[in-house]
């Protein structure tokens, strides 16, 4: 929307102006009948006391006298019938268009019969989500938000489950250590005792 | 009986002409005048106003009497006017400064050649009115259309301001501008203020 640069009239004659005239655009607005009645009473009880915004009053309606003066074009006789010539060949084109419209339509709800079903299918889903949104809402975000909850943090049952899991490894990981850390073999041992 | 505008309109959306043909009647002066106003080519003003008439049945059938029909009308006039005087500064053609008289004004400039059978008065006026056009057509386009529209058409500011699409203030601004610089190409053209005061 364009913004349109208010300017203070330089002419003002008084206090009383500027108060009853905040802007000069008041005056053209009163010519044209287009001020509130209170302020249109306030400015013409005005006019009467303040000869300057009188004459500035009266030269605004004299140009306007003199626009209104200018008169106008006379319109052609053939324009009317010019115009619904062209209305009539629009009218026509838009019926035939109607027709072949509703004659596509025809088809289709013949040769696809089951469409018919559906849209009454689509229908009644969409008048149903309509008519029942705040319930869908509800069960929507409480499904939503028990999928978060149970990603986030599962059920105890399945952490015991993750517990002995690991126990398992553990036990594995200490029969493996016993299993690499064989006893050192006999026959070395006697060797060793012997040459000492 | 009077039927209004809006009721036409309906009827219109049902299919009926007869009732388009009436609205045809009863706004083809008006729009005639606004946009010859508006573009200053009489030729071009009857070409638009059939495009507008034609552009208000065609759409006719998604018409809703929300808002006043003369406001949409008048909307629509006004954006092919402005999309006339788009065309026009890009095709290079004459525009306002140079105005043509085309139409009635041709037909007025053939007789004033002929001064013999006209008395002066007559002529007089007819000079006048050519110069108040003339000053008219040297408005910035904006306010050239709200004065026309409050001028001629005798719309309601907020109607203007629907049309331009800006606030009902800045229609109020543009009118008072418009009419003050009116006043100085009028009384730059001799009609005016020495006139007026000769009168008095």
């Amino acid at each position: 929307m364009r913004k349109y640069r208010q300017t203070k009239s330089p002419d003002i004659c008084s206090s009383e102006c500027e108060v009853l005239l905040a802007t000069p655009d008041e005056l053209s607005a009163y010519i044209d009948k287009e001020l509130p009645a209170w302020k249109r009473h306030l400015i013409g009880w005005h006019l009467k006391k303040c000869k300057i915004c009188a004459d500035r009053v009266q030269r605004l309606q004299q140009t306007d006298g003199f626009l209104r003066h200018a008169g106008g074009v006379e319109v052609s006789d053939d324009f009317l019938s010019g115009v619904m010539a062209r209305v009539s060949e629009v009218a026509q084109h838009q019926r035939q268009h109607n027709a072949l419209r509703s004659r596509v339509a025809r088809f289709i709800e013949t040769s696809f019969g089951w469409t018919r079903s559906l849209s009454i299918l689509m229908g009644s889903l969409r008048y149903n989500i309509r008519t029942r949104s705040p319930v869908y809402i509800f069960v929507l975000t409480f499904a939503v938000f028990t999928m978060v909850g149970v990603t986030l943090y599962p059920p105890s049952g399945d952490r015991l489950a993750q517990k002995s899991h690991e126990l398992e490894l553990n036990a594995e990981k200490l029969i493996s250590f016993e299993v690499i850390q064989p006893e050192p073999p006999k026959r070395l041992l006697t060797t060793y005792l012997q040459a000492k | 009986m009077f039927v209004s505008d809006e009721d036409l309109m309906m009827r219109c959306r049902k299919g009926d002409i007869g009732a388009f043909e009436l609205l045809v009647r009863r706004y083809q002066n008006p729009l005639i005048n606004y946009i010859h106003r508006s573009i200053n080519d009489y030729h071009r003003a009857e070409d638009i106003s059939q495009e507008t008439f034609l552009r208000v049945f065609k759409s006719a059938s998604r018409y809703e009497p929300t808002a006043s029909f003369r406001s949409w009308l008048y909307t629509i006039a006004t954006n092919l006017c402005r999309n006339e005087i788009r065309n026009r500064s890009r095709r290079n053609t004459y525009f306002f400064e140079d105005l043509v008289e085309e139409g009635e004004d041709v037909y007025h400039t053939e007789i004033m050649r002929d001064t013999r059978y006209l008395p002066d008065v007559l002529l007089e006026k007819k000079e006048q009115r050519q110069m108040i056009r003339k000053a008219l057509a040297q408005l910035p386009e904006n306010q050239r259309v709200a004065l026309t529209l409050v001028t001629y058409q005798d719309l309601r500011y907020e109607e203007v301001a629907g049309i331009l699409g800006c606030s009902v203030g800045a229609v109020k601004a543009l009118i008072h501008r418009a009419r003050q610089k009116m006043k100085k190409l009028l009384i730059k053209a001799g009609i005016g203020e020495e006139r007026v005061d000769e009168k008095i």
